[in-house]
């Protein structure tokens, strides 16, 4: 599975889903350095949301965008509650 | 003459994230980056195959689009090196002749790769991986070349290694160390990188030197120091990082191999930090000074940095911020041939100072998690305190931030040593104790 999809339903978030494109990601881990609640490593060293996919929920949103900002290759995707791409643009 | 409250020098990861910072909490400050490169992209990204072998656009190597220094009212200036600091006036002029005056200044101007101490290492074919104009060169060389050289035993040249082989040549690593990563990694663990890497096809030559580069204007093979004659058309130099300090001798800033700072980042003279790679800190991790050469490090550097830039503004700019230390557990990871590998903390294991007066020195000791032969090995290394100060991983990432916390929180082992251990054993139960 090249992309991994996470739901998000953070009250007051603008975020509805994150997605991971594990062949872009190197496992730098710089996300999990800005949000160490959403993202870890897996054995594979690609980054995951924790708990299963429930971590989606544990940053606010400005947190969450740093994180994705702060990939090297650009393997974090952020989309609004439309399903719009709202980063990286 | 342009004033600037905060001024960096540098464009890189470091240099980017601490502008960035500074205003999301200061929206009026005026911010500059000086950088020589002509916007920030990903330097991670320059050592990885599928980017050399075009899996991955060119393109996607830049971190930042032009429009968002425009955005965020960061005025970049490309294309330029800082010559001269003038402490006293706080000015740095750069060399095209402008001068800038600065409140703040940060310093992070990385580092080059280090060149290969041989006569004749300029010839053509003769390449290294630290900027995007090496990149270019060396993806300009890996089409012609049909056999190549690596040299030295670290990260680049494992991650090169890999990508001139997935681009068809016949590689030879030459290192001088016993075994790949001596004295990071142990025997065992270097066993498991260099059978994947001689799966892969790559030769390698142990405690081995070139002692003479072959060929006229372009490489065409190497004498090593017992008199193997190696063909190549290609070298590839990963042999560790240097950086250019000689514009800051004169100005009274404290140099060592790096710019010396404190926890806090700052430099000896007031109003100057310091972040990244040419960062060589007071890691309060280690308990010791030194010097970091690594992505996310540079990162979250540039972020102290800033926030403590910040802190030492007008109350109404620093927005309610104090003083940070930089603490973070460093790590860097990198895939290759099959294998992932990550290095956290202090990997060093080593003699310490005992704290009992008789005892003299005491050995850090190694927890074994996986085996080699299980294709999945973790060293866990803990200190006379029976603290973890640092981890190896292969193939085992998975546990590298629950390790880092448990570095972090200072987590004594004693009565956890066979959970530690056990490979079926979630080590995030251990945070909760």
């Amino acid at each position: 599975m090249s992309k991994q999809e996470y739901a998000r339903s953070k009250e007051g978030s603008n975020i509805g889903k994150i997605v991971v494109d594990r062949d872009l990601c190197i496992g730098a881990a710089s996300c999990v350095a800005v949000s160490g609640e959403t993202w870890e490593l897996d054995n594979e060293n690609k980054a995951v949301v924790t708990n299963a996919g429930a971590g989606a929920n544990a940053a606010d949103d400005a947190t969450l965008m740093m994180s994705a900002q702060s990939c090297p290759t650009k393997a974090i995707l952020l989309f609004d509650k439309e399903g719009k791409q709202v980063f990286p643009k | 003459m342009q004033n600037f409250k905060y001024l960096m020098i540098g464009g890189g990861v470091a240099g980017t994230t601490a502008a960035e910072t500074l205003r999301q909490h200061d929206k009026d400050g005026s911010i500059a980056i000086v950088s020589d490169e002509p916007r920030m992209y990903s330097r991670i990204m320059l050592s990885k195959p599928n980017f050399f072998l075009g899996k991955i656009p060119f393109d996607n190597v830049w971190l930042r689009e032009e429009k968002w220094y425009i955005e965020n009212k960061i005025e970049f200036i490309g294309d330029s090196l800082a010559t001269k600091l003038d402490t006293k006036n706080k000015t740095v002029e750069l060399n095209n002749g402008k001068v800038l005056q600065y409140e703040k200044l940060l310093l992070a101007t990385g580092g080059e790769a280090r060149p290969w101490p041989l006569e004749g290492s300029n010839k053509k074919g003769i390449c290294y991986l630290r900027d995007l104009s090496e990149a270019k060169e060396l993806i300009e060389n890996v089409k012609t070349a049909k056999q190549a050289i690596a040299i030295g035993s670290g990260f680049v040249s494992f991650e090169m290694c890999e990508m001139m082989r997935l681009a068809g040549l016949e590689v030879t690593l030459i290192m001088r160390e016993p075994y790949y990563w001596y004295p990071l990694l142990d025997e065992e663990s270097a066993k498991m990188i260099e059978k994947a890497l001689t799966e892969g096809g790559v030769k390698i030559l142990r405690e081995s030197e070139v002692s003479e580069i072959l060929g006229d204007e372009r490489i065409e093979g190497v004498i090593l120091k017992n008199g193997e004659k190696i063909d190549c058309q290609l070298a590839l130099i990963g042999i560790g990082l240097v950086c250019n300090l000689d514009w800051l001798k004169e100005e009274g800033i404290e140099i060592n191999r790096g710019i010396l700072s404190n926890e806090y980042l700052e430099t000896n003279i007031s109003d100057i930090y310091t972040a990244g790679d040419v960062a060589e800190f007071n890691y309060l991790v280690l308990g010791e000074r030194v010097q970091l050469g690594n992505w996310v490090n540079a990162q979250m550097q540039g972020r102290t940095a800033a926030n403590n830039m910040l802190a030492s503004s007008s109350a109404e700019a620093s927005a309610g911020q104090s003083k940070k230390e930089f603490k973070m557990v460093s790590f860097y990871t990198c895939i290759g041939f099959g294998l992932n590998i990550a290095m956290s903390g202090d990997v060093r294991v080593k003699s310490q100072p005992s704290h009992e007066a008789t005892a003299g020195k005491v050995e850090c000791r190694v927890i074994k998690r996986g085996s080699p032969e299980s294709g999945s090995f973790i060293r866990i290394i803990v200190d006379c305190n029976d603290e973890i100060i640092g981890a190896t991983f292969i193939n085992r990432t998975g546990d590298l931030m629950p390790i880092n916390k448990l570095i972090e929180f200072n987590f004594k082992v004693t009565s956890h040593e066979s959970e530690l251990s056990d490979i079926n054993f979630d080590l995030k139960t251990l945070l909760h104790k």
